[in-house]
């Protein structure tokens, strides 16, 4: 969030209705604003609730893999709250969104930004958000560490970007990490005057921005999981014998070999087997990706196979 | 087709930038001060970035005319290599560039002119014959209608008719070629894999009947044409091939193919550990391999066999003295 010396205005809103919450490790999105005023419609689009125990940071969850944030001002925050939203989650392919209020020299106040480049002044690194095929309008940020009023650059100013980018890619493909900025004041209507009860209103002038932003991002990180987690059989084979590090990595390997020929029959049938150790397992695992369809499937009775 | 141009400050005035910037006003223009600072950096996902690959315009410093590697190439005269462009508009599964790069984005490096006089000067150290391969990071063709390479490159090398270029491509754009009067050593090289594996394992590419009508046309229009089937990929039957090489030689005259070349599937290892890991899903990476010396090949049985085969029925249409092996 652009910051200002307004006070923050908290929001009331009912959030007592919401049923259970169930993660989803396909198509995730973890959203980080900075400030609630930006939640709070984010949190009622996608039907969000907080989680507990309380952190450092508040975190909301819903039942359809979307979670969110509120960092509090500046980068190092921002960065910090992506690492503690990290941290509560389970293992998965999560995408992050940063969304929030920025200012911009020139364009009108409401208009919705999709950052590709972020600079951050005081250390001068560069950030290159990705570019992909929404339609939407673009702009280079730079995340500043004090309000900038005077708009130097053709360019949105924020806090919280490049903490937020450099540190949400650490975790996962920067093609995942996305930041959206909605323009709060220009030089015609300044930081100065900036009403942050009128906050929400500006994030929900974007609604249907952030929800194609949204849906992107899942689609896409769905995708990029579904190819990238263990098969089924994995986890069967792994629990018939002691793997070392190295073993289990070759295991991964060949069930992922496996899925990929279409043979996860073949692993299924080897998981029904006993073995001698890892080594054992192992051999049979390649012997069994090795040999030709038909000669397996008259060795083993098998008589067809495909993903399961 | 890109989502996005980069361009580097120092090239935003240079008269081709301006040209393939106005050609694509559409599109979100991102300055950048180096190309590498988005090509190169860490955390990218090459197969991600297909989806929304962009271009880069930039300048490109150092050395720009490389040996080409052993192996690679027509002949016993020098090759050279060189790169106007890093990587490819299309998206073929057995490619090493998806190995070679951080990112699936195009860099352009649009300082010609400084190719050129680089060239010029291997060209007056070396013997006469010297082969300049232009597609070897990218495809020579595919961006012409953008770049303007082949408009710059073919007059250059019609005026040192002692060299050799090869344009090697899988595209059909050869509008500027047909333009121009047919330079005898200007080589068009098509790229063939079987129409089986290319509809398969090659997305977004002109079909292996339009590479065929474009090829036939150069050929018609007087220009040096030559035949690549590389790679030739495992579990394909040399009948595939044959039929394939009927198809071709049925539009062109073979007695005025410059050259033919064969070769297997093959990849530095450490390309196809990558590769791998970004296609963990896709049945071709995922057959058996063996690695010789650090290259990695498909496991095909009775290798030998196979190629000697699927072979001889190209020299039923070819003169054998044309064809070569690539071993590299």
């Amino acid at each position: 969030m652009h910051e200002t010396t307004h006070e923050t205005t908290h929001e009331t809103m009912n959030k007592s209705a919401r049923g259970t919450t169930r993660e989803s490790v396909n198509g995730a999105v973890n959203l980080v604003v900075a400030h609630r005023p930006e939640a709070a419609p984010l949190l009622d689009w996608f039907d969000l609730t907080e989680s507990r125990p309380r952190g450092r940071f508040r975190c909301y969850q819903g039942g359809d893999g979307i979670a969110l944030t509120i960092s509090g001002t500046g980068a190092h925050n921002a960065a910090a709250a992506v690492r503690h939203l990290h941290e509560r989650q389970p293992e998965a392919h999560r995408a992050w969104l940063n969304v929030g209020i920025a200012g911009h020299r020139g364009e009108p106040l409401g208009t919705g930004l999709l950052i590709n480049r972020i600079e951050h002044r005081r250390s001068g690194e560069r950030h290159w958000p990705p570019v992909p095929r929404l339609g939407l309008p673009g702009s280079s940020l730079v995340s500043v560490d004090k309000p900038e009023t005077e708009y130097p650059e053709d360019a949105a100013y924020d806090m919280e970007a490049a903490g937020f980018f450099a540190e949400a890619s650490r975790l996962i493909a920067s093609d995942l990490v996305y930041v959206f900025k909605i323009v709060s004041d220009n030089r015609a209507s300044p930081l100065a005057e900036l009403d942050l009860r009128r906050v929400p209103e500006l994030i929900r002038l974007r609604e249907r921005e952030i929800r194609a932003i949204v849906e992107h991002l899942r689609q896409r990180c769905a995708r990029f999981a579904s190819c990238h987690t263990m098969p089924d059989e994995y986890p069967l084979l792994l629990g018939k014998c002691h793997f070392s590090a190295t073993r289990k990595a070759m295991l991964a390997g060949l069930c992922r070999r496996g899925r990929a020929l279409g043979m996860q029959q073949r692993l299924h049938t080897l998981a029904k087997q006993r073995f001698r150790d890892a080594g054992a397992l192992l051999q049979a695992a390649e012997a069994a990706l090795a040999a030709p369809a038909q000669a397996r499937e008259a060795a083993t009775g098998e008589t067809g196979e495909g993903p399961r | 087709m890109f989502s996005a141009i980069y361009v580097e400050r120092e090239v935003r005035d240079h008269p081709r930038t301006l040209a393939i910037l106005d050609r694509y006003r559409e599109l979100p223009l991102i300055e950048c001060e180096r190309y590498g600072e988005i090509f190169n950096r860490k955390a990218q996902n090459f197969r991600m970035q297909k989806d929304s690959q962009a271009l880069i315009l930039a300048h490109k410093h150092g050395r720009k005319v490389l040996p080409a590697p052993g192996g690679h190439g027509f002949g016993a005269s020098p090759s050279h290599y060189f790169s106007h462009m890093l990587n490819c508009i299309y998206d073929c599964r057995y490619c090493f560039l998806q190995g070679m790069y951080r990112s699936a984005h195009c860099v352009l490096f649009v300082n010609f002119e400084d190719f050129a006089d680089m060239i010029a000067q291997a060209i007056s150290a070396g013997p006469p014959g010297q082969m300049f391969h232009s597609g070897y990071d990218c495809d020579s063709l595919a961006l012409e209608p953008a770049s303007g390479f082949a408009r710059f490159f073919v007059p250059f090398f019609a005026q040192h008719p002692q060299a050799m270029l090869e344009l090697r491509t899988k595209s059909t754009q050869i509008a500027s070629l047909l333009q121009m009067k047919p330079v005898p050593n200007c080589i068009v090289a098509m790229s063939f894999t079987t129409e089986a594996a290319a509809q398969r394992w090659e997305r977004d590419l002109p079909s292996v009947s339009k590479r065929i009508a474009a090829l036939g046309r150069l050929q018609d229009a007087g220009w040096p044409i030559a035949l690549r089937f590389e790679p030739l990929l495992p579990e394909t039957e040399p009948q595939e091939y044959a039929e394939l090489f009927e198809r071709i030689f049925a539009r062109l005259d073979a007695a005025r193919v410059h050259s033919a070349s064969t070769g297997v599937f093959r990849m530095p290892a450490g390309y196809f550990r990558k590769v791998l890991r970004l296609y963990p899903d896709e049945p071709l990476l995922a057959r058996e391999t063996r690695n010789e010396n650090g290259i990695v090949s498909f496991r095909q049985r009775d290798e030998e066999a196979w190629l000697g085969e699927l072979e001889s029925s190209l020299f039923r249409h070819i003169d054998p003295a044309s064809h070569y092996r690539c071993t590299n």
